[in-house]
């Protein structure tokens, strides 16, 4: 099959959906690339970068139509490369069906099948075709660089020679992948993260990235796994109490990036005017939600504004793509995997299985029809949060009772212990000969010894251990030595075998056990 | 020749020098000077004992004890450390058979002093052990036999036990459980005509009695051990040592010796130690594990969902080298694809660029108690990076990487996760908490005791396939 990819039209969209290194990937299988003339220009990958890779560069967005049989993008095609599909060629780039169904009834009038990438499902398997995430994750690292390139301090807390100055407060709203990708970046240059999410079982993805958790008090949490691991819009009363606790964070933070984001809806909008206004002059607020309306009351899309107070309001919309050669080798990655499981093969047949939960999932249009929204896949995202059960402290009362009970308990069993033992003995005692006895207290005092001296036998040494009772159960030699002077020339024998045998074992055992320890070294 | 007096003193110095022996293994740098003890202390018992009163024919003994000697020393120089489970295989099996020829050897004594008895003849002429049976009374005698009965089944069970352990794990002998139809039934009855035997020849049946229980304990030892699968060997090997121990203390008895039963107690204590702490770190029954077989299931496993990822060389390359803490978990494998010097140099240049490196045993791991600790200890990684199961697991959780080197149930999350698996309840390193987690595996599938393992399909665990020593080989050009 022949996979194309043409040059981005949209208007500052500088990504690429296949690189040299992707197309080495596909290639091998069994694939062809296509590229159109300049399409990775903006990237930084040449025409001549891809032609070393094997890939075909074809004149214009046209020819490459013609030719693929499949077509990747980045961004949801427009009129014109809608018209260019035809029936049996398959399209794979973002989509957004929800939002696009004028397009997406276009593409099914052209026959053409319709993966979008933006509608993976989120399963573990398919983690690694996941582009929102990988794109997420570019939009908050630079998120926290365009922050900082408006911001007019340092990060980082430092003393220097020339006075101290105090580390950049940052808050980031909304703790998904750009959230976290955001709170990772601005802790790693110094900054004091605090982070606010309204799934309350990613509280500890926040503090394991090193920001301080905004816990919300609130009865009604919700529960993220119901919903894929997306937020859902929260209700009246905890959104006023989410307010109260943003309009106490306002006046102390530096920084502000929002991410928050629910599926299919408007932005909600969760940095309102006042808190704005609360701010210090010189702050910063970057909103990653600006092209779904943004969080924040002052943004405006693709805008970078300064209100009244000299707060900074930054709303660009395109923050993947001015990194557009990192968003452009994750996103052709995840486009590359996406091939691979729709190659099983690996022979440069196509298979569309639309029993598989992935590709059924991100498949919006398919031989004709709209297959789209998909089934709910049959493997949940993420396993539902388990509600701890809270442990009841004892009071000291009621653990001093435990203790007693415990203390009698062990008594009980030790005296009783004794006490048959002791019957036993005195049973014992009545058939056997004194001789016997004097013996048998010998074995049992022993038996005691060894279980007291063994169980602080270090666990590292238990090999070595075992070695040395080896070598020192060797000890029946003096059995064999008592007997070899017997006067019956079979007794001294077996006798003499058994000195033999007894003293490989005392020998071996010792030198081998030497030899262990000898090995053990301290760093 | 000396005199009574020297041999009970030597006898005495000697239990005390075993006892500080094995109290010494308590750590490493005393361990050094403990053997010492016991070393001297077996030569002062067999010197005194040799040169005490009533012994002869030291043209047979000490020729004996050199060409012992000899073959000992042979076999602990050349002996590689990943062997160390067959070699003490090996060494209990000498002293359940030794066992057999002593307690053989006092019951021909008895029979031939008691007739010189029956015949009115002087019994003054007699020398070594027979001179001691001369003076014991009837009643001595008769509880003589039983101590002979018991050494002698105790020591045929050691002798072919150590030999099927030895076989099993020297590879000689397929390590699947194996049994006969009628599996401990056959046992259970070998047992019951031994004991009917033992009644017969308390009775005075002769000789041929004692001679037909230990051909039975010969067969309860071997079928018995047949019956157990590779990985339940630590309990085994720690349970044969122990029998060796008792085998020892009863001949003791027999020959009205302190110093036998004394060391034999020690040995037997210890013994029974170590394979109550084994069978406490699979949470089995002693019984259980030594009957075979796993316990019984109360359902289905729990499904695992997700897909084993794997990864390459260059991937856990560049993971290690960002990491800072990073534990090793090795296992069976690591030592069956003699890996261990392999992770030694990956530690040590994991090390010298300053990350933290530690090393996490599981008490079972591998084929002997302490296996994997000798094993890094041959390859010269330092002890004190080598910890516990319970030293570790609480780290478990802030640690970037983990390396998971050819083990299996002992990382097994549905031992904790899953009230269904066979394997519940059992304490597992919880590697899965870590950041990243890299199992070092030769291919999919399970392991020894066929449970799926869910960790294989966890989001932060990657499958990093291939001969365990040539993977970490490929590994370490790649670490800066």
């Amino acid at each position: 099959m022949k996979i194309g990819a043409p040059r981005e039209r949209y208007e500052g969209e500088a990504r690429v959906a296949l690189t040299p290194e992707s197309a080495g990937h596909i290639q091998k299988l069994g694939h062809e690339c296509l590229i159109e003339s300049g399409a990775g220009q903006l990237a930084g990958f040449s025409d001549e970068a891809y032609e070393q890779a094997g890939v075909t560069v074809v004149a214009d967005a046209a020819a490459l139509f013609d030719q693929a049989d499949i077509v990747i993008k980045v961004r949801e095609p427009d009129d014109e490369e809608a018209g260019r599909l035809r029936e049996g060629q398959t399209l794979i780039s973002f989509f957004w069906p929800a939002q696009n169904e004028e397009m997406l009834e276009r593409c099914r009038g052209q026959g053409a099948s319709v993966i979008a990438m933006d509608m993976v499902p989120r399963i573990s398997r398919a983690q690694k075709m996941d582009a929102l995430s990988s794109t997420a994750n570019i939009a908050g690292y630079r998120a926290v660089i365009e922050a900082g390139n408006q911001f007019g301090r340092f990060f980082t807390g430092q003393v220097t020679a020339a006075g101290k100055v105090p580390p950049a407060k940052v808050l980031v709203i909304g703790a998904g992948v750009a959230g976290l990708a955001a709170i990772g970046t601005a802790t790693s240059l110094g900054a004091v993260v605090r982070a606010f999410d309204v799934r309350p079982e990613v509280a500890e993805q926040i503090e394991s990235m090193g920001a301080e958790f905004l816990f919300l008090d609130f009865e009604d949490s919700q529960d993220g796994s119901e919903s894929g691991g997306y937020a859902s819009p929260s209700s009246p009363e905890f959104r006023e109490k989410q307010l109260e606790l943003f309009r106490a964070q306002a006046p102390d933070i530096d920084i502000v990036i929002t991410t928050a984001l629910i599926p299919g809806r408007p932005a909600p909008k969760l940095w309102l005017e006042d808190m704005v206004a609360a701010m210090k002059p010189g702050s910063v607020v970057v909103d990653l939600a600006a092209e779904k309306g943004g969080n924040c009351d002052a943004t405006v899309p693709n805008e970078r504004v300064v209100t009244d107070n000299g707060v900074i309001v930054v709303g660009y919309t395109d923050f993947p793509s001015r990194m557009a050669t990192q968003s452009s080798l994750l996103y052709s990655t995840n486009v590359r995997h996406m091939l691979t499981d729709l190659t099983p093969e690996k022979d440069g047949q196509v298979v569309h299985n639309m029993e598989d939960d992935v590709i059924r999932g991100a498949t919006v249009t398919h031989q004709g029809e709209i297959t789209f929204p998909p089934p709910p896949p049959k493997v949940k995202a993420i396993a539902a949060a388990k509600p701890k059960p809270k442990e009841k402290e004892p009071t000291p009362e009621e653990k001093k009772a435990a203790e007693h009970a415990a203390f009698v308990k062990q008594t009980k069993s030790q005296v009783s212990m004794l006490a048959i033992g002791g019957v036993l003995m005195l049973l014992l005692g009545q058939v056997a000969p004194a001789s016997f006895m004097q013996h048998f207290i010998v074995f049992v005092l022993s038996c005691f010894v060894g279980f007291q001296v063994i169980w602080n036998v270090s666990h590292s040494l238990h090999t070595p251990l075992m070695a040395v009772t080896n070598a020192i159960s060797g000890i029946i030699i003096l059995g064999a030595v008592l007997q070899v002077g017997s006067g019956n020339w079979l007794v001294a024998l077996l006798a003499g075998i058994s000195v033999l045998i007894a003293s490989i074992n005392i020998v071996g055992g010792f030198l081998v056990t030497r030899r262990m320890l000898a090995m053990f070294q301290k760093s | 020749m000396l005199g009574h007096q020297f041999v009970t003193a030597a006898a005495i110095a000697a239990s005390v020098l075993f006892i500080l022996s094995l109290g010494g293994l308590s750590n490493q740098e005393k361990a050094k000077r403990a053997v010492w003890y016991g070393i001297v202390g077996m030569a002062l018992a067999v010197v005194f004992t040799m040169f005490g009163p009533g012994i002869g024919q030291y043209w047979l003994m000490i020729p004996m004890m050199l060409i012992g000697a000899a073959i000992g020393t042979v076999v602990a120089k050349k002996v590689e450390m990943t062997e160390m489970p067959q070699l003490v295989a090996a060494l209990h099996s000498f002293v359940g058979l030794a066992a057999v020829f002593v307690g053989w050897n006092a019951e021909m004594e008895r029979a031939r002093v008691m007739a010189m008895r029956a015949a009115g003849e002087s019994l003054d002429g007699l020398s070594a052990f027979a001179a001691t049976l001369a003076h014991k009374t009837p009643a001595e005698l008769t509880f003589l036999q039983v101590e002979v009965v018991l050494g002698v089944f105790i020591g045929a069970v050691t002798f072919t036990g150590s030999v099927i352990a030895f076989g099993k794990l020297a590879g000689k002998m397929d390590g699947k459980p194996k049994q006969y139809p009628g599996g401990h039934w056959l046992n259970a009855g070998a047992a019951a005509l031994s004991l009917v035997l033992a009644i017969a020849y308390l009775n005075g049946a002769g000789f041929w009695t004692l001679l037909l229980i230990a051909v039975l304990a010969f067969f309860i030892g071997w079928h018995l051990i047949m019956g157990i699968g590779g990985a339940d060997m630590p309990v085994v090997v720690s349970m044969l040592n122990s029998y060796s121990g008792w085998a020892a203390a009863a001949i003791g008895f027999t020959l009205s010796n302190d110093l036998l039963i004394v060391t034999g107690a020690l040995v037997g204590s210890s013994g029974a130690i170590l394979s109550y702490i084994m069978c406490k770190a699979m949470n089995r029954k002693f019984v259980n594990v030594i009957l075979g077989g796993f316990g019984g299931t109360s359902g289905p496993a729990a499904e695992i969902e997700g897909e084993q990822v794997a990864i390459d060389a260059g991937g856990v390359a560049s993971a290690l080298n960002d990491a800072d803490s990073v534990v090793i978990v090795p296992g069976y494998g690591m030592a069956v694809a003699q890996a261990q010097n392999a992770v030694s140099e990956l530690v040590r240049k994991l090390r010298s660029s300053g990350k933290n490196i530690r090393f996490g045993i599981h008490p079972v791991a591998g084929r002997l108690p302490g296996h994997m600790n000798v094993l890094l200890a041959e390859a010269k990684v330092p002890y004190d990076i080598v910890l516990e199961m319970d030293e570790i697991n609480d780290d478990l959780a802030s640690t970037d990487v983990v390396i998971v080197i050819g083990s299996n149930d002992i990382v097994n999350p549905a031992a904790q996760e899953d009230p269904n698996s066979p394997i519940a309840g059992m304490p597992v390193l919880r590697v899965w908490e870590a950041k990243q987690v890299f199992v070092c595996k030769r291919g999919q599938g399970t392991g020894y005791s066929g449970i799926e393992n869910p960790l294989f399909f966890k989001d932060n665990t990657r499958m990093f396939y291939g001969d365990a020593r040539q993977s970490i080989d490929a590994l370490l050009p790649l670490l800066d």
